[in-house]
Order: structure tokens, then C-alpha cells, then sequence
């Protein structure tokens, strides 16, 4: 039994070293990416998050910080609030879901020091597992050990690989000399996180009904991470971002999320304030376009100053 | 608690070291231990079924024991027949009850008189056609005086429920099964370090092989009608190669978990694929079940003496049930119907023995001859696949109808060059391995080794690597 056991473990070193290998092998080379295996890094790949989370290391003392998915990041423009005094940024990330945003809330709340936070909520976002996002952030960001809590959380063998992966790339200051272009097809990055796509306008489809069911996980994380903003006395309130009416619409149980937000705090539902238009504000079914955002963060500017 | 999942693999050392290290001076403790794990891996599925478990073990407990002690011939067939009576009873309630309620409604309705039956919500406890079957060969054993009854209530429990093989076999004799938890187990290097290589290939199999195959199996039977014949044929063979590595991959985490705990289970799949008819591929697919049949019901009916008539009438009873066992569905029926065919002719000209060596034995490749008896073979499982897999016998038929169409020679349009990489190397070394008990078994056993070593360790990247990210059921869960 005794050579048994050390005959184990021996083999387990060894694999763990033959494993890492093939991570670092299979993880840069783009022809053997084409097999799609399971480790799956993006650095630079969609919505500007290396340029946003390197911009946010020099982000400190604002009075708004947005947290939330795509439409976070695509929906508030810091320009318009910066007109108004207000010094914001965007803390999101492509379909970003509350496990990454925990993460990004232990790695940055305390450098940033926000006076307010306005936290996105999309129905989708407590329905997803969260792998996509989470493959972004690893993949943007420098690891550390939430990004390990963040792995088991979501529990994925892709998230693993990558973040092995991940992690060799940090060992060897891989990153070091890898610049975004602010400008990359139809998007263009803006200081403060925010990110401009060129006006384009939505062809509306007919959707499917769907009803909104929550995966435990990520309504488990929303309230730590409530937890965690009003453990920092930071004011939170939360923001249902503008969707086309005909997805909005599509939900069946819109009702059921509305109260369940409302009992969490302060909450904003835009796609019952707001009427806006499926082809003229968007560019697809849930993301705004300049005209829509225009609209969108007048109102809620409007709305923060009435209440503050 | 699947295999391929983390609890199982938290789970499996866990009781590994109560096993070896705090119970290992004691038979009885150990096999209580066998037991109590045994009820936790089944209850982590549904707890509410491990009565049918418990009921099932007492029952041919008592007439075992009951047998023992009975002489007169009429009263030991009552208790054969109450124990067949018992366990068929379960498994026809759970398994069956909807089946035949539908079909007779539908027969009823087809003559005019119309019934008002209403099928009931039930749910098939997982395994109860694995953990039937291997109870009741205890009872048939003991009635036949093949076996003594056992008066040690702990080793039949770990017998009937023995986690490793509970939910998907392979489907144990008593004679082979049930004296090895009389016997003290000590711990064996070599078999504890063979046990680990076969749950390693099993598991590549599940999660690389079958897992990935079933990705595109599902999407081309579940849109047949709207793929092309040569796309449907891939889908066939996806299917086919999904059921082989789900189903063996499986008996080999079993098989190979039992040795870690000294336990010796038998073989149930023998590189069915490389076979050169379908007599040589029954005696290699699904072993235990087919020896099963066999024993308890082919040859109490005859087997293949008597008349021409009687030995059709067997094989045809056999192969129906076979596939009858297999679902509640008139697809698995069609199934079983159509390998019986296949079989036929062999038999009845005598030649359904003709290969019981390992084809191409000691050569790298197969003889012309050989290669196209096993592409022939190959051709017709896949064929017969088909109904296995279809959702109903009208699926199965448009699904063949579609596939022999004219676009059958046009190129496919699902054609994920991942998996077909990985197709090749998994047939590869199981062909290389076909002489021994599963694929990697005699592979670089005499390698130093370093080399030995890297071989597993890149199966294990390649499982990493490669691996279906969901945690998929084995098939034969549902059966």
C-alpha cells in the first residue's frame, strides 16, 4: 500500500507538470486552437476589457462606478456624465454575471473608492452560468486568488484550463507588451470604460417566449455582493438597462423579477420608464445604440439628481 | 453520483481509505462498509429508491435461505417464483406499466372500443434492470444447486448493491461475485494499479469519446429531416461510437473501481467493433447481459437443439428481449428483432462459431478478409443502431428513408474535425489493445517508466483537454 500511495502521488506530480505543459502548448498555438479544445484564452478578443480593466488600476475616488454586463459597459457613457461633474466608470464585461462581478468587486472596490454604485441588473445575467464572462476576465486581467475563487464558483473545466493557462502567461510576463486598439471594427473604447459602437439600427424578430428562472449560483453571488457594497457604506441602487420591447416582452414573468429587485433596494426598471423604439434605439435586441444611450443616461441623470 | 463527476471523485478516495485503512482488519466491517457506501452513491440520485433496494435484498435473502432448508420440489419452485414474481414485478411496474397501458388502449382503440386509461407519472429507478437480474440469478442459482445460499445478510447486501456495478452493471453471477466478499480482500499492487488504468481508459471514453460524440448524434437525430444522407450516415456513426465508449466506458470505471477494493468483476465489452459477424459481436457487446440470457433463458428454452423452427423461435425470443429490456419502446423491439435476423443465417448454417479468437492476433492490421468482415459486421450494428436511438419507429423510418436518398454520396455537413482526431487515436489503441481486457490494459507494460508514465499522462490531458464540458448521464442509466 505504502508504494502504492508514493507511486501515486509521484504520478500525480508528474502529470500536473505534463497537464501544465500541454496548457501552455495548446493555449498559444492558434492551428491546434482550431480543435477547440477546453482552455480558451481571449486577451483583446471583444468589448475592451484588457484596456478597461488596465484603465481601472488608475481609477480612484469617482462618485459613480456601473457594474453589470455588456449593457453596463455599452449602455453608460461617461461622457455624458462628465458633462454633468460626475466622475464615473464602467466596471463590465460581455455578458458579465455576478460571480465576475464579485470578483471584480474584492479585486477593486477599495482602490476605487465609489461614492455610489449603480448596479445593472438583466434577468439573463442570474440565469447564466457565467463561464464566457469569466473566460473574459481571466483572460484581461491579472490573476490572483479571487480569480481561483471564481474557478471553483463556477466550476467548469474551460474556466480552469484557462485560468492555468492564465496564470503561466502571468509567470512569464507574457502580457507585458500586448496593446489594444482602442478602435476595433464598429467599436470604439472611451476613457471611463465606456464603449461607442457606430449607429446601427435593429431589424426586430420575433422571439421566443422564455421565462425567467434563476440559477442559484448567481443569485447566491448578487447578494453577497450587496452585501459586500453596503459593508463598504457605499449607496447602491439598481438599474434594469433599456431592451427592446419585444424581448422585454418576451419575458413572461417580468412582474416576478421586478419585485424580487425591488426588495433588494432602490430599483430602476428603464424598460418601464422609458419607451423606446425596437428599430431607432437599438442595434440589436438588447443593446442600445448612441441614440438609445443618449436617451437612457439622460433619464437616469435626471432621476440621480432629483434624488441627490 | 455519475463517475464522471467531482463528487464521485471526492467520494471514491474517501472510501478507499475507510476501506484499506480503518476497516481492513475486519470482513465484516468491511463489507458493512461496501454496503453503507453503496446506499450513499445510490441515494445521492434519489434516496426514496433505496427501499426498492433494501426490499429487493430481503426478499431473495429469505428465499435463499428459505431454499436451504426446503426439500420438496413443488414448494422450492413457489419460492423460485415468488422471488421472479418480486423482482419482474418491480421492474415491470416502474419499467413497463406505461408501455403496455398505451399499447393496449391503442390495440383496443384500433378495433373500436375505445378504454379510458390514464398512463401514470412514474419514474424509472436508475439500474433496476441491472440490480433485478443479479438478484435474480442468486435465486435461480440457489434453486438449481449451483450455488450455496449465503447465511451472511451484510455480503449479500454489498453483493446486490455493490456500488461500483450498481447502476449500469456489468450484471454479476453470485457464483462469481458473492464469494469474494466471504473471502478476506488484501490490498494488491498490481491489481490496485490495473484497476486505476482501466477507470483512467473508461473515463476517456465516457467523457472524450462518447460525450463528444453525442454532441452531434443529438443534433443530427434530432433535426434528421433536415440533413442530407451522408450527414444522417455520420450521424449514425456518431451514435455508435457515443453508445460503445458511454456504455464500455462505464464497465470499465466499474470494473477497474472494483479492483481498487479486490474485487474481481468480468469482462463485459471485448472490443465489439473488431468483430468479423454478428454471433462473434453478441459474444462481445454487453457480455454479461447476453451470457445472462444465455443461461437463463436460451438454454432453458433449447438454446440451438431441435427443430428449425424451435431454434428460430429461440434466437427470436432472445434477441426481442433482449431489446425489450433495454426500453419500453417499440424501437429497442425493432432492434432486438433486426440483430436477430442478422444472426439467423449464421446459425443455421452453422457458423455461429466460427470466431472465438481475437481477430488479426499477434499482426498489426487484419487480413483483406478479415478487414472486410468487420467493415461488413460494422456496417450492419450501425444500421441497427439506428432504431436504438431514434425517438419512435416513425423517426427510425424517415431517418433511414432520408439517409438512403440521393444525397447520400454529397459531402456531410457536420464533419467536426476534433472529434473525427479523436475517433482515430481511440480506435487506434483500441485496436492495439484488442488482446487484452480493455484498451490501454498490455499498452506500454513494458515501457520504462517515464514513457509508461507520459502515455497516461496524455490521456489525462487529453480527457482535460478534451472532455465534454457538461456532466453528461451514461446512456444505460435509463435502462
Amino acid at each position: 500500500m505504502k508504494k502504492f500511495l508514493q507511486n501515486l502521488l509521484l504520478f500525480l506530480a508528474f502529470t500536473v507538470v505534463c497537464y501544465l505543459c500541454s496548457l501552455f502548448v495548446w493555449g498559444s498555438s492558434y492551428t491546434l486552437g482550431k480543435l477547440k479544445p477546453n482552455v480558451n484564452y481571449q486577451i483583446g478578443y471583444s468589448g475592451h476589457s484588457f484596456t478597461r480593466l488596465k484603465e481601472v488600476k488608475e481609477v480612484h475616488d469617482i462618485d459613480i462606478l456601473f457594474l453589470g454586463s455588456s449593457h453596463t459597459y455599452r449602455g453608460f457613457d461617461t461622457r455624458t456624465f462628465s458633462n454633468q461633474g460626475l466622475k464615473t466608470f464602467n466596471l463590465g464585461s460581455s455578458s458579465q454575471s455576478h460571480i465576475q462581478t464579485q470578483l471584480l468587486l474584492k479585486r477593486y472596490i477599495d482602490s476605487i473608492r465609489p461614492k455610489q454604485i449603480v448596479y445593472e441588473v438583466y434577468p439573463r445575467s442570474f440565469m447564466i452560468d457565467g463561464v464566457e464572462s469569466g473566460l473574459d476576465i481571466i483572460s484581461n486581467d491579472r490573476n490572483d486568488k479571487h480569480s481561483l475563487e471564481m474557478a471553483f464558483n463556477l466550476n467548469h473545466i474551460k474556466t480552469y484550463n484557462t485560468l492555468g493557462y492564465a496564470y503561466m502567461r502571468d509567470v512569464f510576463s507574457l502580457n507585458k507588451s500586448f496593446e489594444e486598439k482602442l478602435q476595433r471594427d464598429m467599436d470604439t473604447y472611451v476613457s471611463g470604460g465606456y464603449v461607442e459602437r457606430q449607429l446601427q439600427y435593429f431589424k426586430p424578430i420575433p422571439l421566443p417566449e422564455l421565462e425567467i428562472e434563476l440559477n442559484d449560483a448567481q443569485w447566491n453571488s448578487f447578494l453577497e455582493n450587496i452585501a459586500l457594497i453596503r459593508e463598504a457604506n457605499i449607496e447602491v441602487i439598481f438599474v434594469y438597462a433599456p431592451i427592446t420591447p419585444s424581448l422585454y416582452d418576451s419575458y413572461t414573468n417580468n412582474d416576478y423579477f421586478n419585485t424580487l429587485m425591488k426588495s433588494q433596494g432602490t430599483y430602476y426598471n428603464f424598460n418601464e420608464i422609458l419607451s423606446m423604439d425596437d428599430s431607432l434605439h437599438f442595434y440589436d435586441s438588447h443593446h442600445l445604440n448612441q441614440k438609445g444611450v443618449d436617451i437612457f443616461n439622460k433619464e437616469l441623470l435626471d432621476i440621480l439628481n432629483k434624488k441627490y | 453520483m455519475l463517475f464522471n463527476s467531482l463528487d464521485f471523485a471526492l467520494f471514491l478516495p474517501i472510501v478507499f481509505i475507510l476501506y484499506w485503512f480503518v476497516t481492513n482488519k475486519n470482513l465484516k466491517a468491511q463489507n458493512i462498509l461496501i454496503v453503507a457506501a453503496s446506499y450513499v452513491f445510490y441515494g445521492w440520485w434519489d434516496y426514496r429508491f433505496l427501499s426498492l433496494i433494501l426490499f429487493s435484498t430481503l426478499v431473495d435473502f429469505a428465499i435463499g435461505r428459505a431454499l436451504s432448508t426446503q426439500e420438496d420440489p413443488s414448494k422450492r419452485k413457489a419460492l423460485l417464483w415468488t422471488s421472479i414474481l418480486v423482482n419482474l414485478g418491480f421492474l415491470g411496474f416502474f419499467k413497463y406499466y406505461n408501455f403496455f397501458l398505451d399499447n393496449f388502449v391503442s390495440a383496443f382503440s384500433f378495433f373500436g372500443q375505445e378504454i379510458n386509461a390514464n398512463s401514470l407519472n412514474i419514474i424509472l429507478p436508475v439500474g433496476i434492470s441491472f440490480y433485478t437480474f443479479q438478484t435474480l440469478s442468486y435465486s435461480i442459482d440457489v434453486y438449481k444447486r449451483k450455488l450455496e445460499p449465503t447465511k451472511d445478510i451484510f455480503a449479500f447486501a454489498a453483493f446486490v448493491s455493490f456500488f461500483p456495478q450498481l447502476v449500469a452493471g456489468p450484471i454479476e453471477r453470485a457464483t462469481n461475485l458473492l464469494p469474494q466478499f466471504y473471502k478476506k480482500r488484501n490490498f494488491d499492487y498490481s491489481k490496485a494499479v490495473d484497476g486505476l488504468r482501466q477507470i483512467l481508459w473508461g473515463l476517456f471514453k465516457k467523457v472524450v469519446i462518447a460525450d463528444n460524440c453525442a454532441q452531434y448524434a443529438n443534433i443530427i437525430f434530432n433535426n434528421s429531416e433536415d440533413y442530407s444522407g451522408s450527414t444522417l450516415v455520420m450521424g449514425a456513426l456518431f451514435f455508435t461510437f457515443q453508445i460503445y465508449g458511454d456504455f464500455s466506458g462505464y464497465s470499465d470505471i466499474a470494473i477497474g473501481t472494483s479492483r481498487l477494493f479486490g474485487f474481481n468483476l468480468k469482462q463485459n465489452f471485448a472490443f465489439p467493433y473488431f468483430s468479423r459477424d454478428i454471433a462473434e459481436f453478441w459474444r462481445k457487446w454487453h457480455i454479461s447481459l447476453s451470457t445472462w440470457f444465455r443461461d437463463y433463458l436460451y438454454i432453458p428454452l433449447g438454446g440451438s437443439r431441435g427443430s428449425l423452427s424451435k431454434k428460430v423461435r429461440n434466437v427470436f425470443i432472445i434477441f426481442l428481449v433482449s431489446g425489450f429490456w433495454h426500453g419500453a419502446n417499440w424501437t429497442f423491439i425493432i432492434w432486438g428483432a433486426l440483430n436477430a435476423l442478422y444472426f439467423l443465417p449464421i446459425l443455421l448454417t452453422n457458423n455461429n462459431r466460427n470466431h472465438l479468437d481475437v481477430v488479426a492476433k499477434g499482426s498489426y492490421l487484419p487480413s483483406p478478409k478479415e478487414a472486410l468482415q468487420m467493415l461488413l459486421t460494422f456496417g450492419l450494428t450501425v444500421f441497427a443502431w439506428i432504431f436504438f436511438r431514434a425517438m419512435n419507429l416513425e423517426h427510425a423510418l424517415s431517418y433511414i428513408g432520408s439517409m438512403f436518398s440521393s444525397t447520400l454520396f454529397s459531402m456531410p455537413k457536420v464533419l467536426p474535425a476534433k472529434v473525427l482526431v479523436l475517433l482515430v487515436f481511440f480506435m487506434i489503441i483500441e485496436w492495439l489493445g484488442r488482446e487484452g481486457q480493455y484498451g490501454i490494459s498490455n499498452l506500454g507494460l513494458k515501457w520504462k517508466r517515464p514513457f509508461r508514465w507520459a502515455f497516461y499522462a496524455l490521456i489525462i490531458c487529453m480527457i482535460g483537454l478534451f472532455m465534454q464540458t457538461k456532466e453528461t448521464p451514461f446512456i444505460y442509466f435509463q435502462f
